[in-house]
Formats: C-alpha cells, structure tokens, sequence
C-alpha cells in the first residue's frame, strides 16, 4: 500500500496527480492554480493541493514519479543539433540552454520543492506515462494503446500492448516524424498559436474543404506497415522552433497566416485557402492516425484501443477511429496531453510498489473542491448579492431554459482541458443565439468555433450517432447528430453535423447530472450548451477569486457558486 | 509617503517622450509591452487575491485585477490599431508572465512592490498624457487619461492598505524601502542572468563552430531512424 505522487512540468500543462493505495485521490494542472495558461513550471501548487486533499504530508510519500526521463531526452536534443548540424546553429545555444540550466536537474528541483529525499523521486518514459493514463484509467483489461504526441524523450509514437496491469511497448516512431509536430506546425503556418490553437485549427477544418490532399502526401508520407514518416524539408524543427515549418511549406502551400488576423470566411479568399488547408490536415492526421490504428489491431488482436498523447485530443479523429480502425471499444482519458502524463507516472509508481490497478476512471472531477463560503465572502465584499438557494441546480435550469447564460461553479474542477459540468458557461442548446452571443459577447473567440452538449446518457442515443461511448463520459470524441434532431440543437451543432458531446450520468459529472433533469422537467430537452469557465486565454476558473472575477468581467446573466446563485439581474 | 519613492523612470519619460513615441511601430511596441505588463499585474493581483486571508483585501485585489486587464486590452487594441493602419499584423497574444510576488515577499512586501509599481506607472502615463495633449493626439490622450484614472485610485489604496497591513505609517515606510531594495537587487540579478545568457550565448557558438570536425564526423552515423523502430531502441519503456 504506497502514496505516489506523479509530476509533470517543464513543457507545458504542468500537473501533479496523487495515487494512494492505488485509487486515484487527486489530479490538477498547476495553470488552474497560478493562471498562467498551460504553465509549465514545476506544480508547486498543484502538488500541495493534491497532498491536502489526499491528507497526506509530503514527507509521507513513497514515492514521487516524474512522467519522462530528463537524460535520454537530452539526448535527443543533442543528438538532433548535431544532425542538423550546422543548420541547427540558432538552436543550439537555447536549446542545449534548457536542458542543462534546468530540465536536466528536474528530479532534485522536485525533491526541494516537496521537501522530500532524492531517492524516492524518480521517472518513467514519456510515452509509457501516457499509455497508463490511458490504459489504467480505462474499463479494459485487454487493450491495444497508442500514444501519439509531439516528442517525448525519442519517441513521437508508441504502440504498447495493455493487459491487466502491466505494459509492454511494441513499437515506436522516432523524432522527427511526428503527427504532433505536424499538427503543430500547420497550427503556427494558420496563424494560431502552438500548443493552444490546435483546437482553433479543427474548428476551421470544418469549414474547408480538403483539396490540398496532394500536397499534404508529399508532407506526411504513410507507410504500408501503419508507420508515417514527414519529408524534412518542410519542416524546422532544429532550425526555427517557434514555427516548426520551413519555407518549403509555404512554397507548397502558399503563404502563411499573419497571427492575429480576425477571420472572414465568407468574403475573405485567403481565410478560406486557409479553412482548406485545415481541412486538408485533419483529413491527412486521420487516415495517419487509422494507419497507426489498424497496425494496432492486426499486432495486438485486441478489440480494445486506448488513445493519449496531445494528438489524442483531437475528437474529430477519435471520432473516426471508433468507426473505422476495426476495434469494437474506443477510449481516450480527458487528460490525454502531458498533465495526464503526470496522473500515469502516479499510476505507474503506485503498480511498481505492488498496489492494485484503480477503477475504471468514472469522472474528470478530480480538482480542488470548491470553497461556497469564501465565494459568499467575496461576494458580498464586491457587493454582489449571493442568495442562497433551496436547488441551485433547478435555479440554474430555469434561468438556461429562459434563454440566460449560466456559469456554474461546484464541486471538484476538472482534470484535463474540458470544462464537464463543475466549472462550465451553461447555456439553452436550442437557440441558435446562445452560441453567437456565446463566441461573440463572453468568449469572444473566433466565429468559426463550435459549442459542445452536455446530454443525459439515457437521452444521448436518441440525440447522437454512437453516444453514449467510452469517450463520450469525458468529450473526447464526437458524435453526428441524428439527422431529424439537427434544427433542435442549433447552438451546438457544428457545420459538419457534429458535436463534441459529453453525455451525463451521476458519477460522471455530479453536479451538471441533475441540472440536466430539471432541464428535462422544464422544457423536455435534457440537453445543455456546456463549454469552459474562461475569458479568452485564460486558464479554466478554479476558485471563487476566479469566478467572481469572471463573473465581475463578462456579461453572464448568473453564477452559481455551491449552492448560492448571484445574479446579474433578478429573473 | 507615496511622495518620497524617487524614480528616475518618469523623468527620462518627459526627456525622451518626443523620439520614442515619434514611430507608430515603436509606438505599437511600447504600448504592447505595457499591455504585458499590465496583464503580468493582473496575474500577481489574482494570486494575491487568492492568498490573501481578509475578504476585503481579496475584493479589493480583484477589482484592481479587472482594471488590469481592462488596461492590457486597451493597450494591445491600440497596439494592432497603430500597426493595423502601416498594414502590420498585430504583435501577438498577450501572454502574462509571474514572478509569484506575494509568496515571495508576504502580503505587506507585496503590497509595497504594488503601490511602489502603481505610483512610477501613474508618474510615467502622465507624462505620456501631456505629451499627447501637447501635440493634439486625442486617441492616445485619452487612452492614458482612462487608465490614469485607475492608476491614481490603486496608488492611493495601496498606500491605505499597507499602512494597515504593516501597522502604521513607519511600518510602511520600511516595507517601501524594503521593497525598493528587493527590486534593485531583481534589477542587478537580471542584469547579471542578461551578462551571463551574453556570455554563454558566445561560449556555445565557439563551442558550436569547435565542434564542427567531431559533428561532421558524427553525421553519417546519427540517421534519424524511421518507421517503426523496436521498444528496446526507443527508450520507451525504460525507467530510473
């Protein structure tokens, strides 16, 4: 019986996870704490949340799991300079600057951070630390795994074979060929930022269509054996990391989006050479990530696949491996990029010392619980009129179903990038001005972006193609609408028929469950517009210091926080 | 008190305001960077917030929050509206940074960081104020008499706080010194992290340009490798 504490930091979306006896007690990305998006610095603050809710002192750990190995990976960076060499020059000095001033020494940065011995902090592979967030958080006990990302140490890809508790790697791709840099670079040659504007990039594909095809072959060459390799001219990866793309690119594809840059697909030609190029790219990741998939299958015999890594958040592509890759069950963790990274280390540690593989993971509320009282104290402090109410949950329903934008804050925030009913803008799925005032008015994002449902799992199959799934607890996938419910979801229906749904049962998502069911009792639509409790670039809302902030900022008509409602105007 | 925090940086403002707002690039630049910084403030005040164990003091961070990032739009706006009208993109998202000030220095050297920060920004937006109202520039006039207004209202109740939160007046005046001092010795750290990144920036590419015969050398035999590859030969699956 051990406590495990997993970390991840140093790239982006830093997070600890805490494992204790096998049960997974707690894990959060440290942006929700210090909110700086995707932080990669060390989780000083995660961690000590994680200890707190586990009511563990840190001195009490058995062990403390860092989810990649800080020496091969200066490895491989020295090893791509000198390949590259002396085209590498611009890189050398930052690069090597990194690892050696700080990433090389990680493991006793995080033995003085949590006051612990050196002895006990450890690490794991990259890749394997994913393939257990996946794996050992699925309901499987027989499962094919793919980890698809950037670059971990050496690996971009790894195929690993998952039974019971233990995972066997049966293969990997090495850097440079990488589905996530190319995803990457094509979300810096759009005009978006990397590691952030990933998601932009598929919302866009929707709106293209894919007529660059020819030309994204010629970029990302698939193999008969499932593998990919990518044609290095195109790319700069040991040249010019901020872009990662080479002029060859634009050459090919014509010239790159200047950032910044408001979109006008209806009357702007280049913006819409640029929802085709997106389109083109996202056809191109998936018949890649089907190749990676059907290998898979046919090496494993398994009917099972799990997916992590950063290019496993992309759900269009999720969506399209459940139906075409050949395996009968899909699932995809809601902390697929590198801050699950931190909840498989813990999860590795904890096996490694002889605990139990955990239940199936059944929510993503895994978070800091919410402080009602303190939300009250600071509302009242603002000036702001925080009632407290019999049923905060029928109080939100019917302001929703009035056609008001609701934000939500209860309960354990979310592990992961998706907002899933404890830190959530709740909004009526059936007017079509929901997601226009929505993207327009309190997100202010692009206006090509879609707005996800949240649907009871009981009504999900009569609503969505496919749903409820494996992934769709967590929205990691999506779903056609049925064609006939189309025009009665206007705000969350996207241009290509889909919908990233989550669909709702008690366990999954406690406190968005029984809104749903009054929702359902008010209008007959147990279905709601769910998207993240964030003004734009900002970290998803933790505490009530951010969400009365939030609330003080954007023209939401209510907040619940616990069980008080403050409202912008009386209903 | 407030009175007796000398810096040098509103006076050079009034010296040099002529030639470094004379470019609308340069323009688009500076007013880019005070949306950094502003949004940086933001960041600290909301930790602040966060910490802070009076409610009254965490609504009053979080207000001065808002009114930062109310101030980081209005720069970054004008930023892309300089740049937009010479047919430049604008500069990029704004991406705050922090350097966790109130664990760093406690509530009381956090609030004289803050009310120290607020006083030479108020100094220096004046400055920038009249200099725009000389030459009849009424956008960015008012601009900075918008954020101005803030500016002023955040020296003056941080200067209230802090005379509570240390205790009195001479309290106050040892944590303002204090804080001078912490920001002199950030100064000089910087300076030194600048000299040393120089210095290593120059050692690496010698290194680099020395390395050349064992590098060239080292080519042929550093292929990447492609396809699938063996878990043995990856690394995945290794551990400490």
């Amino acid at each position: 019986m051990a406590a495990v504490l997993g970390i991840s930091a140093h790239y982006h979306d830093a997070a600890a996870a805490l494992v204790v006896d096998g049960r997974i007690v707690a894990a959060m990305q440290e942006e929700r704490f210090s909110r700086i998006k995707n932080d990669p610095s060390l989780p000083r603050r995660a961690a000590r949340a994680c200890l707190a809710l586990g009511n563990i002192a840190a001195a009490d750990l058995d062990a403390v799991v860092f989810y990649e190995n800080p020496y091969a990976k200066l490895e491989r960076v020295v090893v791509s300079l000198a390949r590259e060499y002396p085209r590498s020059f611009r890189q050398f000095s930052p690069a090597l600057g990194g690892q050696l001033g700080s990433k090389l020494w990680v493991l006793d940065q995080i033995a003085d951070m949590l006051g612990v011995e050196r002895r006990i902090v450890r690490f794991v592979e990259h890749h394997e630390s994913h393939a257990a967030c996946a794996f050992l958080c699925s309901p499987y006990a027989d499962a094919a795994v793919l980890t698809v990302d950037g670059v971990g140490e050496a690996a971009t890809t790894a195929l690993w074979r998952g039974e019971g508790s233990s995972l066997r790697c049966l293969g990997a791709i090495d850097f440079p060929h990488s589905l996530g840099l190319l995803y990457a670079a094509f979300t810096a040659y759009l005009g978006f930022e990397v590691n952030e504007g990933e998601y932009k990039v598929m919302g866009l594909a929707a709106h293209g269509r894919p007529r660059y095809r020819d030309e994204l072959s010629r970029v990302l060459r698939l193999e008969a054996d499932g593998s990919f390799t990518l044609e290095p001219r195109f790319f700069a990866h040991a040249t010019d990391t901020d872009v990662g793309f080479s002029p060859a690119l634009e050459a090919l594809l014509g010239p790159r989006r200047p950032p910044g840059r408001p979109f006008d697909l209806d009357s702007n030609e280049d913006d819409r050479r640029c929802a085709d190029v997106a389109a083109s790219l996202q056809v191109a990741t998936e018949e890649a990530l089907l190749g990676l998939a059907r290998a898979a299958r046919e090496r494993t015999g398994a009917t099972a696949l799990c997916l992590a890594g950063g290019v496993a958040l992309n759900a269009l592509a999720n969506a399209r491996l459940a139906r075409e890759a050949g395996f009968e069950r899909v699932f995809v963790p809601p902390a697929a990029g590198d801050a699950g990274g931190a909840l498989g280390a813990a999860l590795l540690g904890s096996r490694d010392l002889g605990d139990p593989r955990p239940a199936p993971l059944a929510t993503a509320a895994l978070g800091e619980p919410f402080d009602t009282g303190a939300a009250v104290d600071l509302a009242r402090a603002l000036g702001l009129a925080a009632l407290p109410v019999a049923d905060a949950s029928a109080a939100a329903a019917a302001r929703i179903a009035a056609g008001k934008v609701v934000a939500l804050c209860r309960g354990r925030f979310e592990f992961g990038p998706r907002a899933l009913g404890q830190r959530s803008l709740l909004a009526d799925a059936t007017r079509a001005e929901s997601r226009d005032r929505l993207n327009r008015v309190i997100k202010q994002r692009e206006p090509f972006r879609p707005f996800a449902p949240s649907v009871t799992a009981a009504a999900a199959a009569a609503l969505f193609v496919g749903a409820p799934n494996d992934m769709t607890p967590f929205m990691t996938t999506v779903c056609r609408i049925d064609p006939g419910r189309a025009a009665t979801l206007p705000a969350v229906v996207h241009v290509d028929g889909t919908a990233r749904v989550q669909t709702v049962t008690e366990p999954s998502a406690p406190d968005l469950a029984p809104i749903l069911a009054a929702l359902e009792r008010e209008t007959g639509v147990p279905v709601v517009l769910n998207t993240s409790l964030n003004g734009a670039g900002e970290p998803i809302v933790a505490g009530p210091v951010e969400a009365l902030a939030f609330f003080l900022q954007h023209p939401v008509d209510a907040l619940v926080v616990g069980d008080a409602l403050i409202e912008r105007s009386p209903a | 008190m407030s009175e007796s925090v000398l810096t040098l940086r509103p006076f050079v403002a009034r010296v040099t305001n002529r030639f470094v707002w004379r470019s609308p690039r340069r323009a688009a630049r500076i007013l880019f960077s005070f949306a950094h910084a502003e949004a940086a403030s933001q960041v600290d005040l909301i930790v602040a917030a966060q910490l802070t164990s009076s409610p009254v003091r965490r609504a009053l961070y979080v207000r001065h929050a808002l009114d930062e990032t109310r101030h980081a739009k209005l720069f970054s706006l004008r930023s892309a509206e300089l740049l937009g009208k010479l047919g430049l993109p604008p500069l990029g998202i704004v991406r705050p940074d922090a350097e966790d000030l109130f664990e760093r220095l406690g509530e009381v050297g956090f609030l004289a960081f803050v009310h120290r920060g607020e006083q030479r920004g108020r100094r220096q937006f004046d400055s920038y104020r009249d200099h725009f109202a000389r030459r009849r520039d009424e956008r960015m006039r008012a601009l900075f008499d918008a954020v101005l207004v803030d500016e002023r209202r955040h020296e003056e109740y941080t200067g209230t706080l802090l005379r509570e939160v240390a205790g009195g007046e001479r309290a106050a005046r040892r944590a303002l010194r204090a804080a001078a001092a912490w920001e002199a010795w950030r100064t000089w750290r910087r300076a030194g992290r600048a000299l040393a990144g120089a210095v290593y920036g120059a050692a690496m590419s010698v290194l680099y340009v020395g390395l050349a015969p064992l590098l060239l050398a080292l080519r042929p035999l550093l292929r990447e490798r492609r396809r699938w590859v063996g878990a043995e030969r990856t690394g995945a699956g290794g551990r400490s």
